[in-house]
């Protein structure tokens, strides 16, 4: 981010001087940060001395947290979801981009399979989950395939919506330059589409998460939503708290390592459009 | 890039697919290759369908989704372009919920689904509150880029005439950010079937994803019933999600700026 602004604005950096650089960032930061903060107090305080039994007192969860996942171990319980919606990820991206750019290539069969992809997109994935149990069973080979199954359809529309909306102009420059067929694939159309290849795997990773938790609540022996779904059957709330508090980290972690990770790559894009000015 | 195709292949090339998959799942299942434990023919699920459409069971859980959806959409809409129009005026308030709003948008909503459960337990509440907090966020983030994204020439011209308050709230900037509430609005209408299924699924709440789980409780002989109900939640999206659609590219043609939105979030217009 702030390397973005550097290259794009040089010359007003230079002017301002270093203590109100300072404090504008100190400034910056503290408009950031002062509420969220505010809230986790908020949070702590309000609940500190709760009697009720669905809202235990933050301090409580906090430790039962370090005793669950730390002393007893439950971390085996969000491994197992990472790792079950790691393969059922990549494996549904992977077919969403190569089917995506079939699509785009093949005129006739994107008009063809049209409906039928619309269809699988617009179907909520979830419903899907018990079509899952009876083929596959219990086991991860079915959640793997679920996530997998309802991970394709944002990724592939968006590589496809991508792809066609690349200016026409371009590839008469590749064919200019006869360039050949994969390489005007690799070098036009692929980089082209990324930025919302990007948003389809973004949509995907989030409909992934769902259903790689609603799944274990409904029919699993481990996971992280198995775990929460047991503790509230067990009326351990406190225990079910935990499991609320560590899922929420873990999405919002996987969420910000992928706009991370997106920042990275389209690094490139980003910054043509900072000096195209829009 | 290849010439459009005729008029006549866009209708008869997705028709012939439909009519091929269909008699591929029929064959698959007829001739043994999937076993009918696993896997209903296509017939037999057809024909479950056939007979759900007439019974009262199959369209009063379509109407207890839909009335999830339904409430849970209007709180969404209405809530979240009140705080989002705010926020968007607002540049310290705005820097100051923007990492809460996105922190919101990043925890998975699914999360909270079983603590809902307890409080408020298989009920028609705990649904809507379930979709509403799946919904509001990505809906009110795009709310602020909408009204943010407001010409400040018509900003400037209703400043000078005075326009204020609510009417500046429904005459200037809801139709300016249009483009982007009605997109907002297909997305959170998508998530709100989403968690609606999740809600009937995991939480036992009345409607489709019930059903579903339920005929699949009830044995291999229910499975046609269970594929019927697949169908009808897919019918649903299309429903909905066509309906956002055409909203988004019949009513919205005369902005300016629908161009480019089109361009850079259209979805599914395969």
């Amino acid at each position: 981010m702030s390397r973005l602004t550097t290259s794009a604005v040089p010359t007003e950096r230079t002017k301002v001087p270093a203590s109100t650089e300072a404090r504008r960032r100190f400034g910056r930061i503290a408009t950031v940060l002062w509420l969220p903060a505010l809230l986790v107090v908020l949070w702590w305080v309000v609940s500190a001395n709760s009697t009720s039994p669905f809202f235990p007192p933050l301090a409580d969860i906090l430790a039962e947290t370090w005793n669950q996942w730390v002393v007893f171990g439950a971390w085996p319980n969000a491994t197992s979801s990472l790792q079950n919606l790691f393969f059922g990820y990549v494996l549904g991206v992977t077919i969403g981009i190569v089917g995506g750019s079939l699509l785009w290539r093949y005129e006739h069969v994107r008009i063809a399979t049209n409906p039928l992809i619309y269809f699988l997109y617009v179907l909520p994935a979830p419903a899907l989950l018990p079509a899952m149990i009876a083929i596959f069973g219990i086991g991860d080979m079915r959640q793997i395939a679920l996530i997998a199954l309802g991970s394709i359809w944002p990724t592939l529309l968006n590589t496809l919506d991508g792809m066609r909306g690349i200016d026409a102009v371009k590839f008469d420059t590749a064919r200019a330059l006869r360039l050949g067929g994969w390489r005007t694939y690799f070098t036009l159309v692929l980089p082209g589409a990324a930025p919302q290849i990007a948003a389809g795997l973004r949509a995907s990773l989030t409909v992934g998460i769902i259903l790689v938790v609603v799944s274990e609540m409904v029919a699993a022996q481990s996971g992280i939503g198995y775990f929460i779904l047991q503790a509230q059957a067990e009326f351990a709330i406190k225990k079910m708290w935990t499991g609320i508090l560590v899922l929420a980290l873990i999405g919002t972690l996987l969420n910000y390592l992928f706009m991370f990770v997106e920042r990275i790559a389209l690094r490139w894009y980003y910054r043509s459009r900072a000096l195209g000015g829009s | 890039m290849s010439m459009p195709a005729h008029g006549w292949i866009r209708w008869i090339l997705p028709s012939l697919t439909v009519l091929v998959v269909l008699l591929f799942w029929e064959l698959v299942t007829a001739a043994g290759v999937v076993s009918p434990l696993q896997f209903p023919s296509m017939t037999d699920s057809l024909e479950a369908l056939w007979r759900e459409f007439g019974s009262e069971r199959l369209w009063s859980a379509v109407g207890a989704t839909m009335l999830g959806w339904l409430i849970g959409m209007v709180i969404t809409i209405v809530l979240g372009l009140v705080v989002g129009t705010a926020l968007a005026f607002n540049g310290f308030a705005r820097r100051s919920a923007a990492p809460v709003i996105e922190l919101f948008k990043a925890i998975p909503s699914i999360a909270i689904l079983p603590l809902v459960i307890l409080v408020l337990g298989s009920t028609l509440p705990m649904k809507v509150f379930l979709i509403c907090f799946a919904a509001f966020w990505p809906f009110v983030i795009q709310v602020i880029y909408g009204v943010q994204s407001m010409d400040p020439v018509v900003l400037d011209t209703s400043r000078a005439l005075g326009v204020r308050g609510p009417r500046r709230f429904f005459w200037v900037s809801i139709p300016s950010a249009s483009p982007y509430l009605v997109t907002g609005m297909r997305i959170a209408s998508a998530q709100a079937l989403i968690l609606s299924i999740v809600a009937e699924i995991v939480g036992g709440a009345e409607g489709i994803g019930r059903n579903i789980l339920l005929a699949q409780n009830s044995g291999t002989t229910a499975y046609p019933t269970m594929y019927a109900y697949i169908i009808v939640a897919g019918l649903l999206g299309i429903l909905l999600t066509g309906a956002f659609f055409l909203m988004e590219r019949r009513v919205m043609h005369w902005h300016e700026s629908q161009r480019n939105i089109r361009a850079s979030s259209k979805v599914g217009r395969a």
